[in-house]
């Protein structure tokens, strides 16, 4: 349904700046009905592949086919079968839920006819439907993004694009808008590739790519990339001297030691594994250990081990006003 | 892709008569630099072949020329704050045709420039003016292009921008001179010759010229003299091709090397 090809985007130098490479060469296919997410650290080439995506920026080189057309020779069929939910909200805040599904509908030539079936079955699975006289700047955060959804979702795009759509969304919020976007994107059969930092929306969808430098390191169900790492893993935060310890264990387990922050990470470690290591260590070492565990990978786990480095910021998302 | 442009001007039109502010403003301001100048420059200057108009008189449609610039101009504004809230993103990923983008802005700034134009245009009695059906035809077209011609130069202007404050220094720099060299402060006449010249092909001196004459000739007699003509031509021009560039502009999507 989406097809990445070769795709290439560099950034034009700016008096300060050399051209930057964005993505190198990226190639990646959604197939119909997929959920994907893109996970990458910060400057990975994510925001620059969503924006070549939805139609507001044109590769270096690389093509780009998304339901059969061609995205920059005919975009206009392209907008037809696309929604996109932007990490910064795309209402008009100054005006009520409904004239903004109402100008939404113009946009995409919905008439009088169907737009009230086409709104209530957009709504349905939200809390505005008693809000629809509010100016969307009184909602909380939480149903503004709500309205962003059934807004996109409304025109049945059988392709959705969403940018980091829980950023400023309490843990709450971002369950039932990911509960919602989940079950509407299996009763609908819609393919859907969404960009995320968090790695607990991933857990439950077909595909995840992780992202470094504009290159695609990973690209695979939550379980495979799972299995790239052991089943279990021993987790050391140390004492004093980190590296010493590290070099420590590393010399004399024969183990690759990772670094992730102020934890050791022994990762290669399969089930069962885990604790007579786990007693081995703290044998050896227990006054140079603050604390040891045993702990089951998740996909952050893996986001860590592929991208060699640790979790992105999350002090660095734009927070969305409320 | 005119339902979509009047949706979209409709919009622009209900923001702007929520911001009572915005209303206000936009109606006191010109309002006041007519009254003020008007009175302030009327005793103080009389200048050489207008014995028979006072500056209140004289002034009056460069007042409008005014309020259909700054209309048009903070109507077009609000693409940077639409850029800069998320709102003009989603427009460009919709199924639209990008001169609906452009005409949605233009239209709803033409509309709210149209309210405060009009509103003004009740004073036309006061001063002795008076406007005949066909007279009152060409003044509204008069209206509407040079709105148009502004709201179509301010978006070509405003689409690149990231900050208004940005915006305002080149509305300055740019708009008022062209304002300012209409003949809506003193007649073409007057000016020395390099002025007269740089005049004469500024287009809002042309947006003035059918603005003002409306109000002393006969409707349909205008429509067969040379000067009105060329002058509604210019406007036209203006007016069509500043939304061109503008819907080239929106057209261009960001490229990589």
């Amino acid at each position: 349904m989406i097809q990445i090809q070769s795709l290439t985007h560099t950034y034009p130098a700016s008096r300060k700046q050399a051209p930057r490479v964005a993505l190198a060469d990226l190639t990646l296919s959604v197939a119909e009905g997929e959920f994907a997410i893109l996970s990458g650290p910060n400057g990975s080439g994510k925001s620059t592949l969503f924006r070549i995506l939805c139609g507001l920026a044109l590769p270096s080189s690389g093509k780009v086919s998304i339901g059969g057309f061609d995205l920059f020779a005919q975009p206009q069929h392209v907008r037809r079968i696309l929604g996109v939910v932007f990490q910064s909200p795309a209402v008009d805040k100054h005006l009520t839920v409904a004239e903004n599904l109402r100008l939404h509908a113009d946009l995409y030539g919905i008439g009088r006819g169907d737009f009230s079936r086409l709104r209530d079955d957009a709504l349905a699975w939200s809390d505005l439907a008693d809000r629809l006289e509010q100016k969307v700047e009184t909602l909380s955060g939480g149903l503004a993004r709500q309205v962003e959804l059934a807004k996109v979702l409304m025109t049945r795009p059988r392709v959705l694009l969403l940018d980091e759509p829980t950023t400023g969304l309490d843990p709450a919020s971002r369950r039932n808008f990911l509960g919602a976007l989940q079950k509407l994107q299996r009763e609908r059969g819609m393919t859907v590739l969404m960009t995320s930092h968090v790695f607990s929306e991933a857990e439950e969808v077909d595909r995840v790519a992780i992202l470094r430098e504009g290159n695609l390191l990973a690209y695979d169900s939550p379980q495979a990339l799972k299995a790239l790492i052991g089943t279990e893993m021993v987790v050391v935060r140390p004492q004093g001297d980190a590296e010493a310890l590290a070099a420590s264990l590393r010399a004399e387990l024969g183990l690759a030691v990772r670094r992730h922050g102020d934890e050791l990470r022994l990762e290669e470690t399969e089930n069962g594994e885990g604790l007579p290591m786990l007693e081995s260590i703290l044998e050896r070492w227990r006054d140079q250990i603050r604390s040891i565990s045993i702990k089951q990978p998740d996909l952050e786990d893996v986001f860590v081990h592929v991208t060699g480095r640790a979790e992105p910021e999350r002090a660095s998302h734009k927070e969305l006003g409320q | 892709m005119m339902g979509v442009a009047l949706a979209l001007a409709k919009r622009e039109f209900t923001r702007f008569a929520r911001q009572p502010q915005r209303v206000i403003g936009a109606v006191a301001q010109p309002l006041m630099f007519w009254l003020f100048l008007g009175a302030g420059m009327g005793t103080s200057f009389r200048p050489a072949g207008l014995a028979q108009v006072s500056y209140f008189e004289y002034f009056y449609p460069g007042v409008m020329v005014m309020m259909l610039l700054f209309a048009s101009i903070f109507a077009c504004i609000t693409i940077i704050e639409d850029r800069d809230a998320g709102f003009l993103q989603g427009v460009l990923v919709a199924p639209v045709s990008r001169m609906a983008i452009v005409l949605g802005k233009v239209f709803g700034a033409t509309a709210i420039a149209l309210v405060q134009v009009l509103l003004f245009t009740v004073a036309a009695p006061f001063l002795g003016l008076t406007l005949g059906g066909a007279g009152a035809v060409l003044l509204l077209l008069g209206f509407i292009l040079t709105s148009i011609g502004f709201a179509g130069l301010g978006f070509l202007l405003a689409w690149g921008m990231r900050s208004t404050a940005g915006f305002h220094a080149i509305m300055m720099v740019f708009l008022m001179p062209l304002w300012m060299l209409s003949g809506a402060l003193f007649p073409i006449s007057g000016a020395p010759g390099w002025m007269n010249v740089v005049m004469q092909i500024n287009p809002v001196f042309h947006a003035l010229e059918i603005i003002r004459a409306p109000f002393y000739g006969d409707g349909l007699a205008l429509l067969g003299q040379r000067g009105y003509l060329l002058s509604l031509a210019v406007v036209v021009a203006w007016a069509v091709l500043s939304l061109l560039a503008s819907m080239m502009r929106v057209s261009k999507r960001e490229l990589g090397v």
